[in-house]
């Protein structure tokens, strides 16, 4: 199968002019420092590492903004940097800090806008936006100025706009940011399902663990400008995503809890913190388990957070990971959507 | 009144964290000067005269520097007391009246002194180097240095009066544009009075726009005591007009924040 | 050819949704343009004032310094009332906003050019026409070349403007450099040409070309001469080079990393 993204010892350094008083010194910074990575068409990728990891950067040079220092990428058969706008035509991004909506406009005002950037023939755009707005269910708000939209609604309406033009790969930078859970799982919903029926491939960034969970099915883990990591999600899902964290407050105090798989981390008065581990016991039972025990007040189940994962991740013997190998991805998928 | 005075200092010192701004001061000067300078050089050869207007050449250019720096040292005062009445800070200082208008007054006087000469004395260099120095007339730079607080006086009473607008408009900026570009033009920024068509100049020394810029200007180059004592009047004349209309629309206004519910 | 057709259509969507962008906010776009009008008719004012006193300053009366108001102010508000965002342009490259514009399958100059409208610019554009019918009361032909020197216009000023943006790209304090090399411009292209002589002459006619706004357009108008206008267009063209290859020149530099601060 070919590949959508292919990238061969990419490196970017940076000269870093600092001033100490009259004087400049500079001093070199290594973004990226030797990336190797392949994507095959249609996949869906997270691409995850702490702050100042490389990953804008790296991202930067797949979609032709930067200029490598040294290395090869090669992006559906363009070199980003040579290809620009060739290329440009074929990918679909969506940036954080950038928003392609009109800001006072309606939404419908900026998908007319980029059929002429992208110089999309009429009757192609026409049938194309509607099932955009069908599928992503942006009818209620379609005319409605983007200002007065929720960030749920702007973000459906945000990558609506990056599909427009039919890409084959599309960069999502922190998509679900600052959404609220319902928000959150409907975008990550929309786009898993662009990737399944569409063969779109996807490519994510995101520092939230969830994110990585329900969309991806690969996670690469960049950190110092380096590949740290290149799995299955299922993998890296059974030995680092598996636990989740419920915090539980209870009207009294309740009957002691023993189930196992679930680990009692902290316990303070009324208040519980409760580690589950979600491949030796389904969550069903445990949440029966907690509801059983006593009266439930407050409840909070959250992932553990992604850092921790990462740091989790150096700890473990390095021979555990290595580079994507293609077998059972019939049983992965299967786990992967549960 | 000590309060005031530090007021206006504390203003002044903030002020000169913006130095940076001289820079950009300067090139503007230098291009409006110089570019008068090649009009009125012209101008001056084209008629065969030494004098026009009562002015000579070197007499113009200085004339320029000072109404160029009066009215570039403006500050926001109708923005600021526009705000003021808007965020409601206005509204609980009208019941010590005379606080407040006195506080914006040393506030931005500060800043318009600072700015007045920072402006004054770029221009100053940049004249000298085109033309020269004035015959400097001591009499002329005490009138100047009388009149010209009162023409800062003036200009703020103005200022302050369209800001109290607030209460009433949705928008004073459009009138304060108004008023500036009229300030500009009818106060003889560009061209002194005397080089206006007749029937204007009689206006012109009534309305107060000349007593801000052209006074102080005029009295500055020549030292002429007829103008000086003219200015003086209209300009005492007006402050007390407009000090007396600020007073009426206070409590106009202060009637509104009560009806209204502050 | 199918290239420029290409970008005539990018130009009309993006002037179309820019309208409509402003026309969001009617009262704030009306009272910028009505601003505009004011500030630009204080000049006229102070011209009429001057040449009642004095008719005639080397060979100018008060038609043509009129003229020149009407050149410059349309040229500079049909220059920014199309491409607003060339006024923003240090602003932009700074921010590293260029890397939204380079995501799109266009040329980045003139696609980033086209992303803004200035109001107020909308308002210098039609002062000039106003303000030329009202008092030259052109003939048909006058008018004709009217249209077509402040389109010169309008080029040179988009270009003098990315010129001067694209400083932004090699140093820190472009923006407030290239604010004050347009206000020069501006304030050397609306004074009557003759009156500078020698070496800032030759000034304007490179470094600060103000007489491409100033002497050769007012000329051609009052004088119906093809050779002036075509030299304006010349000019207009000139400059408009410098600017482009000035911004290609920096992007070269920004896309290899190397600006003055790392960008996110």
């Amino acid at each position: 199968m070919e590949n959508a993204v292919s990238v061969s010892q990419l490196v970017k350094n940076f000269v870093l002019k600092k001033r100490a008083g009259m004087r400049w010194t500079e001093s070199e910074v290594k973004a990226v420092d030797g990336i190797t990575l392949s994507i095959e068409k249609g996949q869906s990728v997270a691409f995850i590492g702490p702050n100042g990891a490389g990953k804008s950067t790296t991202i930067k040079m797949l979609t032709g903004i930067l200029h490598p220092t040294s290395g090869e990428a090669n992006v559906l058969g363009c070199v980003p940097w040579k290809e620009r706008t060739r290329l440009a035509k074929r990918i679909g991004v969506v940036f954080g800090q950038r928003s392609q909506l009109w800001y006072h406009l309606p939404p419908r005002d900026t998908f007319e806008l980029l059929s002429k950037i992208y110089e999309i023939k009429q009757d192609v755009f026409k049938s194309r936006r509607d099932m955009l707005i069908e599928r992503f269910q942006l009818s209620e708000f379609l005319d409605t100025p983007v200002r007065k939209l929720s960030l749920g609604q702007r973000m459906r309406a945000e990558v609506a706009c990056s599909l427009l033009h039919g890409p084959e790969v599309i960069f999502l930078d922190e998509p679900t940011i600052g959404l609220d859970v319902i928000a959150r799982q409907e975008l990550r919903d929309l786009i898993s399902e662009w990737n399944r029926e569409n063969g779109v491939t996807v490519f994510l960034t995101s520092h939230d663990a969830g994110d990585i969970q329900h969309v991806a099915r690969r996670v690469i883990v960049i950190n110092h400008g380096r590949v740290v990591l290149d799995d299955r999600v299922s993998r890296v899902r059974r030995q680092y995503l598996r636990e989740k964290v419920l915090s539980v407050k209870y009207a009294d105090t309740p009957e002691s809890i023993s189930l196992d798989g679930v680990k009692t981390l902290k316990e303070s008065g009324h208040a519980f913190k409760f580690e589950v581990d979600t491949l030796a016991v389904p969550i069903e039972k445990v949440m029966s388990e907690i509801m059983r025990i006593g009266s439930v007040v407050d409840i909070t189940i959250e992932d553990p957070p992604l850092e921790e994962v990462i740091a989790h991740i150096y700890s473990a013997p390095p021979s555990e990971f290595g580079e994507d190998a293609a077998d059972d991805d019939d049983a992965d998928e299967n786990e992967s959507k549960s | 009144m000590s309060k005031y005075f530090y007021i206006a200092l504390t203003s002044i010192r903030s002020r000169l964290a913006y130095l940076g701004e001289l820079g950009s001061k300067t090139i503007f000067l230098f291009v409006v000067l110089y570019i008068f300078l090649c009009l009125w050089k012209v101008t001056y050869a084209e008629t065969n005269q030494s004098s026009l207007g009562g002015l000579s050449l070197k007499q113009m250019l200085w004339y320029l520097v000072v109404t160029e720096s009066i009215i570039m040292s403006l500050p926001t005062i109708a923005t600021l007391v526009d705000q003021d009445v808007r965020t409601g800070a206005l509204a609980m200082q009208l019941v010590r009246p005379m606080s407040y208008p006195l506080n914006m007054l040393a506030q931005t006087s500060g800043e318009r002194v600072l700015s007045f000469a920072l402006n004054f004395l770029v221009g100053s260099i940049i004249a000298l180097t085109f033309v020269g120095p004035l015959d400097f007339n001591i009499s002329g730079i005490a009138m100047f240095l009388l009149l010209i607080p009162l023409s800062f006086a003036l200009d703020f009473t103005i200022y302050f009066l369209i800001g109290l607008a607030a209460f009433w408009l949705e928008d004073t900026t459009g009138l304060t544009l108004i008023y500036s570009r009229m300030t500009m033009i009818l106060g003889g920024m560009l061209i002194p009075l005397e080089l206006f068509p007749d029937g204007w100049q009689q206006i012109l020394r009534v309305l107060p726009f000349s007593a801000i810029v052209y006074g102080p200007a005029r009295v500055f180059v020549t030292g002429d005591l007829q103008v000086f004592l003219s200015v003086l009047i209209q300009q005492i004349v007006a402050i007390l007009v407009f000090a007396f209309v600020i007073r009426i629309v206070y409590n106009l206004a202060l009637r509104r924040v009560f009806s209204h519910g502050g | 050819m199918s290239w420029l057709t290409s970008y005539a259509n990018l130009a009309s969507a993006y002037i179309k949704i820019n309208f409509k962008s402003l026309l969001a906010y009617r009262g704030a776009f009306i009272s910028q343009m009505v601003a505009m009008f004011i500030n630009d008719f204080v000049w006229i004012a102070f011209w009429c004032l001057f040449f009642t006193r004095f008719p005639v300053v080397k060979g100018w009366g008060v038609n043509d310094v009129i003229t020149l108001w009407a050149i410059a102010a349309s040229g500079f508000g049909l220059a920014h009332m199309i491409m607003g965002n060339a006024l923003a342009l240090p602003g932009i490259i700074m921010r590293g906003e260029l890397d939204s514009w380079l995501l799109y399958p266009r040329a980045v100059l003139p696609h980033l050019l086209l992303g803004k409208s200035s109001a107020s610019s909308w308002g210098d554009f039609l002062f000039g026409i106003v303000v030329y019918v009202i008092f030259v009361k052109p003939d048909l032909p006058h008018f004709t070349l009217l249209m077509a020197l402040i389109c010169s216009v309008a080029v040179l000023f988009v270009g003098f403007s990315v010129f001067t943006g694209s400083l932004a790209f090699f140093m820190g304090s472009a923006e407030s450099v290239s604010t004050q090399l347009r206000i020069a411009m501006i304030t050397f292209s609306t004074y009557p040409s003759p009156i500078f002589q020698g070496f800032v002459k030759i000034l304007l006619f490179t470094l600060l070309p103000a007489m491409f706004v100033s002497h050769l357009p007012v000329s051609a108008l009052r004088n119906m001469s093809m050779i002036d206008a075509l030299y304006s267009f010349g000019g207009a063209l000139g400059v408009l080079f410098a600017g482009i290859i000035m911004f290609y020149v920096g992007l070269r530099r920004y896309e290899s990393g190397n600006l003055m601060e790392m960008r996110g």
